[in-house]
C-alpha cells in the first residue's frame, strides 16, 4: 500500500457546527445561518433538523414552514475556536499542516508509514466527534484529489486510482467558470471523467490557458506549496459572555470545549498538562484565580473536567461571572521512569514513529545507527537499528584518531592528477583544483583479492597551494577525490 | 515516610557532585569537546536553541568538530541525530564505540533533510540533532525561505534538543548563536591526535550575546 501523499480534513457546514458546538441551548434543534440582512436574509447552512428549510430560502419563508427554527448570523468567535481544534486535529496526522479555509486543513503525508496513516485518520475524526466537531478526511496524490476526496467522503476516504475515483464527480467538483460550465454542457458534459476524456492540448484551443487549468484540476493534477500552520505554542482559551451567566452549567460546558481543544493540542505537540489555571473575569470587575496542579500530569479532559468541577461546585462568587479563562502549561510526558544515569528513550512510541517516517522520507535503508563493517574497504558500513537504550561507553581505543576527519564525497569524483615521479603535484575535479604543495602517502590497500570483485587503492592525502587537504585514491579506475579532510 | 523526597534530593546532589558527567539536568547544554566552541558558547550547544557553525572554507575543521562532538556526547551517554544533506559523513572516521549513540539520516535531497531535521528536533528524545548543509550548491541552501528557519527554531524552543546548523556560509536568519570556523588547517596537522586538532580550532563568533549565553545557560 502507497502512502496517499496528502489527506483534507473538512467540517461541512462550518459556520453551523462551529456555533451549534459553542451553545448547548443549540444541540439537537432546528437552527440556520443567515446571511444578509433584513429581507434580504437568506439561510446559508441549514441543521439536518430543520427539514422544510433548506439553503438559499429567505429567511422570513423558513420562518412560515417551521416556525421553531433558530435564526442565527456566524459567530467568528465560535468559528475561530473550532478552526483551533481542527488544526490540532490534522496534527496527530502530520507536523505539515495547513489551514487552508475555515474548516478545511490539508496535512502533507508524504513519508508517513501508509499502514498507519489509516489508523491516525480513524482516530482524529474519533477525537473530532468526541470535541461535538464532526469531519470527514480524504486521502490521495495531490492536495485537490485529498480535498475532492474529502467532499465526496462519509468518514474516511482514501484514493488509490484517481481515474476511476474521478471519472464519475460532477463537473463542480473543478470549480468551471459560468461561462466554461455552460459551454460544457452544451458539449453535453456532465462528468470529470468525460471532460478528461477529451485531449487536454484540443480543450485549450477552444477554452483558452482557464480551459487548461480546469482540465487540470479535473484530472486531479494540480500541486501546490503548502502555507504551513505552526503548531500551538500557548495553550490558552478565553470567552467572554453576553449576557453574564450566573449558574455552573454554562461555565462548564465551556470548559468542556475549552479542555477539548487544549488537549489535542498539547497532545499534537508532544506535551501533557502539569497544572491547569482557570480565571473567571465577574461583573464587579473582580477576578477569580485559581491554580490546580493535576494529580499526574496528563492531556485527559475527563481528569482535567473532574478537577475543575470540584472546584466550580464549591465557588461563590460576589457576581456574575462575564468571562472564562482556561490555560495549560505545558511539560513533557513521562512515558517512563526518568532515573538519573537514565540514558533509555523518553518517548519511545515517538522515537520508532520518527524513524519510520524517516525512512520513508529518505528511502529504506538510509536512516539508522552506523556501524563499520569488517574490513578496511573504504567506505564500508552498515546501518543498524538504533538501541532502545544508550549502551554504557567502552574503554577508549589504545591508538585513538589521528588527523582532520574525513568527509567523504559520495561517488568518489573522478579527478586528473598531475604527478612528479609518482607524487601528485596538481589536482582538477569538480571538488578540488589546483597546484598541490604537500602530499603524504601513498598508503597501499587492498582486499579480496582471492576472489572476484577484489580492490586495491593508493591512497593519498594532498594539501593543496590555495588551501583544502583531501583525500586521493588511485585504483583500477583511475584517479579519484575521496573526500576532504576536515 | 514524610522527610524521603528530602533524603532523594540530598543523593542526587551528592551523586551529581561525585559523577558530573553522568548526571547532566534536562536541558543542560551539550559539549562539543571543542574548546574554543564549549568556551565561546558557554559550556556547549545550548538546548532548546539553533546554533550556526559556518565553515566558510575546506579543511577548517567542521568535521572534526562533529566527530569531536560524537566523541563528548558518547561521554555522556546522550543521543544525538545527525541529518546529512549531502552524504557527506564518513563513518570510519570515527571511533566505533562513538557511533553507537548516533542516528544518521543520508538524505538524498534538500527538501527531505529540511523535513527530517523538523521531525528529530520535535522528536524529544534527542540531545543534539546536527543538520549537516555542507557541500550542498549554494543555490538551493539560498533559496530555503526564512519560514523554514523559523519554524525549525521555534521546534526547538523548549525541546530538550540542541540544533546544531553546519553551514557553507551564514545561512540561518536570526539564529542565537552564528559561529564561523578560522583558517584552513594543513598537512603539518596530520600526524596530530584529535584531541590536540581540536584544542587549536579556533571561532569567531559573528552572532550571539551574552544574553543569549544566559538563557542557554
Amino acid at each position: 500500500m502507497n502512502c496517499p501523499g496528502y489527506a483534507v480534513l473538512r467540517v461541512g457546514d462550518f459556520s453551523l457546527r462551529s456555533l451549534i458546538r459553542g451553545d448547548a441551548a443549540l444541540a439537537g434543534r432546528p437552527v440556520a445561518i443567515i446571511a444578509g440582512e433584513g429581507r434580504l436574509a437568506r439561510l446559508a447552512e441549514v441543521s439536518p433538523e430543520a427539514a422544510g428549510a433548506e439553503v438559499g430560502l429567505a429567511a422570513g419563508l423558513a420562518m412560515a414552514r417551521r416556525p421553531d427554527i433558530i435564526l442565527r448570523t456566524r459567530d467568528p468567535a465560535a468559528e475561530a475556536e473550532a478552526n483551533r481544534l481542527l488544526v490540532a486535529a490534522a496534527f496527530t496526522l502530520s507536523p505539515r499542516v495547513e489551514l487552508t479555509a475555515p474548516g478545511c486543513c490539508t496535512v502533507d503525508l508524504q513519508g508517513a508509514a501508509p499502514e498507519r496513516v489509516r489508523a491516525l485518520m480513524d482516530r482524529c475524526l474519533a477525537e473530532l466527534a468526541r470535541a461535538a466537531l464532526p469531519a470527514r478526511i480524504g486521502a490521495g496524490a495531490t492536495p485537490l484529489l485529498a480535498d475532492y476526496a474529502a467532499r465526496r467522503s462519509g468518514g474516511v476516504l482514501i484514493v488509490d486510482d484517481a481515474r476511476e475515483f474521478l471519472r464519475p464527480l460532477p463537473l463542480g467538483f473543478a470549480d468551471p467558470l459560468p461561462a466554461h460550465a455552460a459551454i460544457l454542457a452544451d458539449w453535453g458534459l456532465a462528468t470529470l471523467g468525460e471532460l478528461t476524456a477529451l485531449p487536454k492540448a484540443e480543450v485549450g484551443l477552444r477554452l483558452g490557458a482557464e480551459g487548461v487549468a480546469l482540465w487540470e484540476r479535473a484530472a486531479g493534477e494540480t500541486r501546490r506549496v503548502l502555507r504551513l500552520a505552526e503548531p500551538a505554542r500557548t495553550f490558552v482559551a478565553q470567552w467572554a459572555y453576553e449576557p453574564p451567566v450566573e449558574s455552573i452549567e454554562p461555565l462548564f460546558f465551556r470548559l468542556r470545549r475549552f479542555a477539548e481543544r487544549l488537549a489535542l493540542e498539547l497532545r499534537a505537540a508532544g506535551f501533557v498538562a502539569e497544572t491547569l489555571a482557570l480565571s473567571l473575569s465577574l461583573e464587579d470587575g473582580t477576578e477569580h484565580r485559581r491554580e490546580f496542579r493535576l494529580p499526574e500530569p496528563g492531556a485527559d479532559v475527563d481528569s482535567w473536567l473532574r478537577v475543575l468541577q470540584t472546584h466550580l461546585e464549591s465557588v461563590r462568587t460576589p457576581a456574575r461571572v462575564t468571562g472564562v479563562r482556561l490555560g495549560a502549561s505545558p511539560a513533557r510526558p513521562a512515558q517512563r521512569q526518568d532515573g538519573l544515569f537514565d540514558t533509555g528513550l523518553r518517548d519511545p512510541a515517538a522515537f520508532w514513529e520518527n524513524l519510520a517516517r524517516l525512512s520513508a522520507l529518505v528511502g529504506e535503508g538510509r536512516v539508522g545507527t552506523p556501524a563499520p563493517a569488517d574490513t578496511h574497504e573504504p567506505d564500508a558500513f552498515t546501518l543498524q537499528r538504533p538501541p532502545e537504550a544508550v549502551p554504557a561507553v567502552a574503554d577508549p581505543p589504545v591508538h585513538g584518531p589521528r588527523g582532520l576527519a574525513l568527509r567523504r564525497f559520495r561517488p568518489p569524483r573522478p579527478a586528473r592528477v598531475l604527478c612528479s615521479g609518482d607524487r601528485p603535484v596538481g589536482i582538477e575535479s569538480e571538488v578540488a583544483a589546483g597546484a598541490v604543495c604537500r602530499a603524504r602517502g601513498p598508503w597501499r590497500e587492498c582486499g579480496r583479492w582471492w576472489e572476484p570483485g577484489g580492490w586495491e587503492a593508493e591512497i593519498w592525502h594532498v594539501e593543496l597551494a590555495a588551501g583544502g587537504l583531501y583525500q586521493l585514491a588511485r585504483g583500477a579506475e583511475g584517479w579519484r577525490v575521496e573526500g576532504v579532510l576536515d | 515516610m514524610p522527610h524521603a523526597p528530602i533524603r532523594l534530593d540530598a543523593l542526587r546532589s551528592l551523586l551529581a557532585a561525585r559523577f558530573p558527567e553522568k548526571s547532566r539536568g534536562r536541558g543542560a547544554p551539550v559539549r562539543t569537546g571543542v574548546a574554543g566552541i564549549d568556551a565561546a558558547l558557554g559550556g556547549g550547544l545550548p538546548a532548546g536553541r539553533l546554533t550556526e557553525l559556518v565553515s566558510p572554507a575546506a579543511s577548517t575543521g567542521g568535521q572534526t568538530v562533529l566527530t569531536r562532538l560524537l566523541v563528548s556526547s558518547r561521554a555522556a551517554r546522550q543521543r544525538v541525530a545527525l541529518v546529512d544533506a549531502a552524504d557527506g559523513f564518513a563513518p570510519e572516521a570515527v571511533p566505533a564505540d562513538a557511533l553507537r549513540h548516533l542516528v544518521w539520516v543520508r538524505a538524498t535531497a534538500l527538501a527531505d533533510a529540511l523535513e527530517a531535521a523538523d521531525l528529530l528536533v520535535r522528536d524529544g528524545n534527542y540531545a543534539a540533532v546536527v543538520l549537516d548543509l555542507r557541500g550542498v550548491p549554494e543555490r538551493p541552501l539560498r533559496r530555503i525561505p526564512a519560514s523554514g528557519w523559523y519554524r525549525l527554531q521555534r521546534a526547538a524552543e523548549g525541546g530538550p534538543a540542541a540544533v546544531l546548523v553546519q553551514t557553507p556560509f551564514g545561512l540561518v536568519p536570526a539564529v542565537p548563536w552564528r559561529l564561523v570556523l578560522g583558517a584552513p588547517r594543513t598537512l603539518a596537522d596530520a600526524g596530530l591526535p584529535q584531541e590536540a586538532i581540536a584544542a587549536g580550532i579556533g571561532v569567531e563568533v559573528v552572532r550571539g550575546h551574552e544574553s543569549a549565553r544566559e538563557q542557554a545557560g
